[in-house]
């Protein structure tokens, strides 16, 4: 109670209690509500004192006036505070700045709300800091003041203390003024973020993220918001563990190796920040989480899901089974024609949880045990993983203690918990998993378990066996033979459809269905059984699911270069081929007829430079025939008395050095534009550049194709075929080149790639690929940065060398030379300076190119 | 003087010679009725075609059954550059004149022997023409180069291997030709066979390891067609066999005998390494 202010403003006590009461009564005259709160926090605040009484409530006044809203704030938290903080003062000079911006009342509330625990947390000195930055926020937006006063500050501080406030909010506001970026939408995903990137990834993920939300609010809102895969993805390239989806390849090479089993992998939708990442499955895939432990556990976690198909946990005949058993009826199938367990659950109401781990604790030791005889070390590998892994803390090490006995158990060949035992009979199937999961069930050492602990009951690689609706399986006794013949799909990849589908569905369609929200593994299931069973359907809550960003997943992904990170980013650009429908079959023939000139002089030329096909090899040292020639001159050496070597045989082999060609010409909306330096529109020379091209190499005979690409952001990069490597030069080609027309941006490199992809189907020896461009590499979604596509284009580059292909580009942009060496290398670029002279210069260089 | 002391060392032998009694036959397990059909195709001279993956046995079963007729076998590898003139022959200078030098064939086709082309469509498509004659009711062989016709002996055989899958489809032989030939099929052999042959062909190896050998090998089988062009041949698990024997720990004789060999790509080579490590649990040793 010493905290009697010694500011100038202390007055002897009596006049400071008249204060008060003038005060009061002012408030009285103009708000009942004011009059009322403040006597009611009144009392809390006089212990400290008559001069910070009278400040206390002059500024609950002045902010009264200043917004009501505000003052009511102030007034209702003020007594907990005092009460808390045992001190006025320090809150109540903090809240009067709030004054000073018009509208900061739900900043102040957070602010008010918050101001305790913050003090009890981090001592004064913290709370002073933690209410600075804020204030800072308020004078930058307010909008973004409230989102960080209305944060726990626990989370901000990410259980740091004062550090880890400082590092959260520091890279927020190093954006707010580079790119705008607000807080309240960096606070959406930054605290997870900073969690899996660490302090300093922070920036560089929260800079894309305002790169994106420059070019579109609602993607760069699901970016912070973690619903974007983009962000994800960076996010979990950070993870360290072992990512499936880097290994799909392996996991489905193992399966099939072990069961005969091509099983499709997909990707779940679990999220960084959600609890321990599982492998669920639908019966037909199996959803692996992005990132697991271990390579170790993910290739338990892929032989362990497999067994639950092989020996029928979800065959459809065992399902029935276990309705029939619990006396009731399956549901109808869902509208994708899956089954679900969830109403056998439902009669175990709030111990649900408790019920489902142990089911699925005799049900995993079930197929698990049937499983060990095919796979010699699936056994040892569990057991090995689960002893790493060691005791969960609380509840649910007493699960996973059992569970590893029984393992182990099984593994040495121990006597096993007799009630687990009959599980391990050649005749047990589900239902009598069912069963003993019922016997320990009425086992009250096991101990009640939360749904936020089930997941750590569970050994590594194991996981819940009924999260998600699954397509009925038909009995299959072990073989997994015929799971090939199930879908047709790419082996090599794991398949672009992502797991969530529900939320493209309307919202009231998905209120209907019960087991609308069945997807998310963790979901806020409440335990009073309400919304389990088949009963009365009642609205679902669909999860932070308003709104979401959908990607598009249906292209070809391609990496791209990050030089900020110096890394690659996988599958980040997604590329659609796309046939360019414009065709103008009659401005071809005005090409061909105005260019006729050019093509005969061209022509001329070129029948020089027709390659040698089946060139005869003489004077070999082996080879089919005898070389007359050489045979003469050797015997007449030999007969002179000289000792001449035997090279006498002829061989036929082609010689000539196959060229191929790829042309590929940036199509963005540049190209519509008038050349300083020219007649007409970029786009004329340029199609006719490619129609001379076109004609001209078609009378040398080399293999070439022309094709054109643009981009709308990083998952749109149309490439167009204008011609292809097998396809003829005909009109169709022609008019297709005719119609060449601009738009979007230039993403060059991901086209670079695309183009690569090209060529590994050509054998020729060498590879000839000529871009074709009008400007710098540029897209929406390049934050203005430059330099990012830059250097993108230059690793594409590179990776062209090494895949063997010699790269080239002709510009039109006089300014070319500034970019061009660092991209393509000195003496690998050319720049035109007349746009007119474009289509009698590019067979030219090609032919030049190709010597 | 010196060819004929290396002739009586065993170094250098001729192309055909009739198999010696010393050794007796190679070891051929039969898979099925393969013995038989071939006896009764040789019985027929009709030529002979013989089907299956690689390392699955062909040759050894050809070895076996020629030594068991006791006639002289002439095996000819082919290879992209293998032209008719290297099967036919072809002149040579010797001195002032030229000689001519009979190829494998038509030594085989002169003197009597089983003349075994093996992996036939490897060489170039006119070589395929040149034995047509051989394969139906004039058992001719035409000599081009010197206006020749020569019949052959009546114990001549002629005998192609032919690796189906493996070529692409622009390397197949053509339905001409294929049909000429008396077709023997030929596959990796069953559990209990395999082991046998493993057992024998390493050596002595304990009945526990080649178990887990074979075991181990016929699973990754089961990769073939996903990434992996050759499966894990019998004779890969022979040789690992033998590398166990050898005193190779087992995993390092299963990488050296049946993964590197195999495969460059490492995605199969982890999944390999998955099935091997499998069996063979790191704690044992060599």
């Amino acid at each position: 109670m010493s905290d009697i202010a010694t500011n100038g403003g202390a007055k002897p006590e009596a006049e400071e209690l008249v204060e008060i009461e003038e005060i009061l009564q002012h408030l009285e005259d103009i708000s009942f509500v004011a009059h009322r709160d403040t006597k009611e926090a009144l009392p809390a605040i006089r212990p400290f004192g008559a001069t910070s009484a009278r400040r206390w409530i002059e500024t609950a006044r002045d902010l009264f006036f200043h917004d009501r809203e505000s003052g009511k704030s102030f007034m209702r938290h003020s007594a907990r505070l005092a009460e808390h903080m045992q001190t006025v003062e320090l809150w109540l000079e903090q809240a009067a700045r709030f004054k000073e911006w018009v509208n900061s009342n739900y900043a102040l509330e957070g602010f008010m709300a918050q101001a305790d625990r913050v003090y009890d947390a981090w001592g004064e000195a913290g709370e002073r800091e933690w209410a600075e930055i804020g204030l800072r926020w308020c004078a930058r937006s307010l909008p973004d003041a409230r989102a960080y006063f209305e944060t726990d500050f626990e989370k901000l501080a990410g259980g740091r203390g004062i550090d880890g406030l400082r590092a959260l909010i520091e890279p927020a506001e190093t954006l707010f003024d580079e790119r705008g970026l607000t807080l309240d939408a960096y606070l959406e995903g930054a605290p997870i973020a900073r969690n899996l990137v660490g302090d300093q990834g922070l920036l560089s993920w929260a800079r894309r993220g305002a790169d994106l939300l420059k070019a579109g609010r609602s993607r760069g809102e699901a970016y912070f918001r973690l619903e974007s895969d983009e962000s994800l993805k960076l996010l979990l390239e950070a993870l360290p563990g072992f990512r499936p989806r880097m290994h799909g390849r392996f996991l489905r090479l193992v399966l099939m190796a072990w069961l005969d089993a091509d099983i499709p992998l997909a990707d779940s939708s679990w999220k960084p920040g959600e609890g321990r990442p599982m492998l669920e499955t639908d019966g037909r895939r199996l959803f692996m989480p992005a990132v697991m432990d271990s390579r170790e556990e993910a290739i338990v976690a892929t032989q362990h899901a497999a067994a639950h198909l092989a020996f029928d946990t979800y065959a459809h005949s065992e399902v029935e089974r276990l309705f029939a058993r619990a006396g009731a009826e399956h549901p109808p199938l869902d509208d994708k024609s899956r089954i679900t367990w969830r109403p056998l659950f439902a009669p175990f109401e709030a111990r649900m949880f408790r019920f489902q781990v142990l089911f699925d604790l005799a049900e995993d030791l079930r197929v698990n045990a049937r499983l060990a005889p095919r796979i010699p070390n699936f056994l040892p590998r569990l057991v090995a993983l689960a002893e790493v892994h060691g005791r969960p803390e609380g509840v649910a090490g007493v699960y996973f203690d059992f569970a590893l006995k029984a393992h182990q158990a099984l593994l040495r060949d121990e006597p096993q918990d007799p009630r687990l035992a009959r599980v391990l009979e050649p005749d047990a199937d589900v239902v009598t998993a069912w069963a003993v999961g019922e016997e320990l069930f009425a086992d009250e050492a096991f101990p009640e378990i939360t749904i936020e602990d089930r997941a750590e009951a569970y050994l590594p690689g194991l996981s819940l066996n009924q999260s998600l609706p699954v397509y009925p399986q038909r009995k299959r006794d072990g073989s997994l033979a015929d799971f090939r013949d199930h879908e047709a799909h790419d082996e090599h990849k794991f398949e672009h459809q992502k797991q969530e589908e529900q939320p493209q569905q309307a919202p009231e369609q998905a209120q209907k269905d019960p087991d609308a929200d069945i997807q998310t593994p963790q979901q806020e299931t409440s335990g009073t059984g309400g919304r389990i069973g088949t009963g009365i359907p009642q609205p679902a809550q669909v999860a932070k699911r308003a709104a979401p960003y959908t990607p598009k997943k249906d292209g070809i992904p391609y990496p791209e270069w990050d030089y900020r990170e110096q890394r690659y980013i996988s599958d980040w650009v997604n590329l659609y081929e796309r046939v360019l429908d414009d065709e103008d079959p009659e401005r071809a023939a005005t090409i061909l007829s105005e260019n006729a000139d050019t093509l005969k002089r061209l022509t001329r030329g070129l029948e020089m430079q027709r390659p040698m096909r089946l060139a005869p090899l003489r004077k070999q040292l082996d080879g089919d025939e005898l070389d007359t020639e050489a045979v003469i001159d050797y015997i007449a050496d030999k007969k002179a008395g000289l000792s001449p070597k035997a090279f006498i045989y002829r061989r036929r082999a082609v010689q000539h050095r196959d060229t191929a060609v790829l042309m590929l010409a940036d199509m963005s909306t540049s190209i519509m534009a008038r050349h300083p330096g020219g007649q007409g529109k970029i786009v004329d020379r340029v199609r006719e550049g490619m129609m001379l091209f076109a004609e001209a190499i078609e009378k040398v005979g080399d293999p070439y194709a022309i094709s054109g690409f643009a981009s709308k952001q990083r998952d749109q990069v149309n490439y167009y075929w204008l011609k292809d490597f097998n396809e003829d030069l005909n009109d169709t080609v022609r008019a297709r080149i005719a119609g060449v027309s601009g738009r979007l941006a230039s993403r060059m490199g991901a086209g670079i790639r695309h183009s690569l992809e090209a060529f590994r189907r050509s054998s020729a020896q060498r590879r000839l690929l000529l871009i074709l461009s009008d400007g710098r590499p540029a897209d929406y979604d390049d934050g203005g940065d430059q330099r990012y596509l830059h250097e993108d284009t230059r690793m594409a580059m590179k990776e062209a060398v090494d895949a063997g292909v010699h790269p080239f580009c002709i510009t039109l942009d006089p300014s070319g030379s500034e970019y061009l060496p660092a991209i393509f290398g000195p003496g690998h670029y050319t720049i035109i300076d007349h746009v007119d002279e474009l289509p009698r210069r590019l067979p030219e260089i090609y032919l030049r190119l190709r010597q | 003087m010196k060819n004929l002391i290396n002739r009586i060392r065993g170094v250098e032998r001729d192309v055909i010679e009739k198999p010696g009694d010393a050794g007796g036959a190679p070891f051929y397990k039969p898979q099925g009725d393969e013995i038989e059909i071939f006896q009764a195709a040789y019985s027929k001279r009709l030529p002979v075609m013989l089907k299956g993956p690689t390392g699955c046995g062909k040759t050894r079963f050809l070895e076996h059954v020629a030594h068991t007729l006791g006639q002289p076998l002439v095996t000819v590898s082919c290879h992209e550059d293998l032209t008719s003139s290297d099967l036919v022959g072809r002149f040579l200078l010797e001195g002032e004149e030229t000689v001519w030098q009979d190829g494998p064939l038509t030594r085989s086709v002169k003197e009597g022997a089983i003349c075994y082309l093996d992996e036939i469509v490897e060489a170039r498509t006119d070589t395929t023409v040149v034995i047509h004659p051989l394969t139906d009711h004039r058992r001719q062989l035409p000599l081009d180069k010197k206006s020749q016709i020569i019949d052959a002996h009546e114990d001549f055989m002629l005998v192609i291997s032919y690796n189906p899958g493996y070529q692409t489809v622009l390397k197949d032989l053509k339905p001409s030709t294929k049909q000429r030939f008396v077709g023997i099929h030929f596959d990796y052999p069953a559990e209990d066979v395999e082991r046998e042959i493993v057992a024998k062909e390493s050596g002595g190896l304990d009945a526990d390891r080649v178990e887990k050998l074979v075991a181990a090998g016929r699973k990754a089988r089961a990769l073939k067609d996903h990434g992996l062009e050759e499966a894990t041949s019998t004779r890969a698990l022979a040789y690992a066999g033998e590398l166990m024997q050898a005193g190779l720990s087992p995993r390092v004789a299963c990488r050296a005998a049946m993964i590197a060999p195999i495969t460059d790509d490492p995605e199969l080579i982890q999944a390999l390494e998955e099935i091997f490590d499998a069996h063979f649990p790191e704690s044992e040793a060599a």
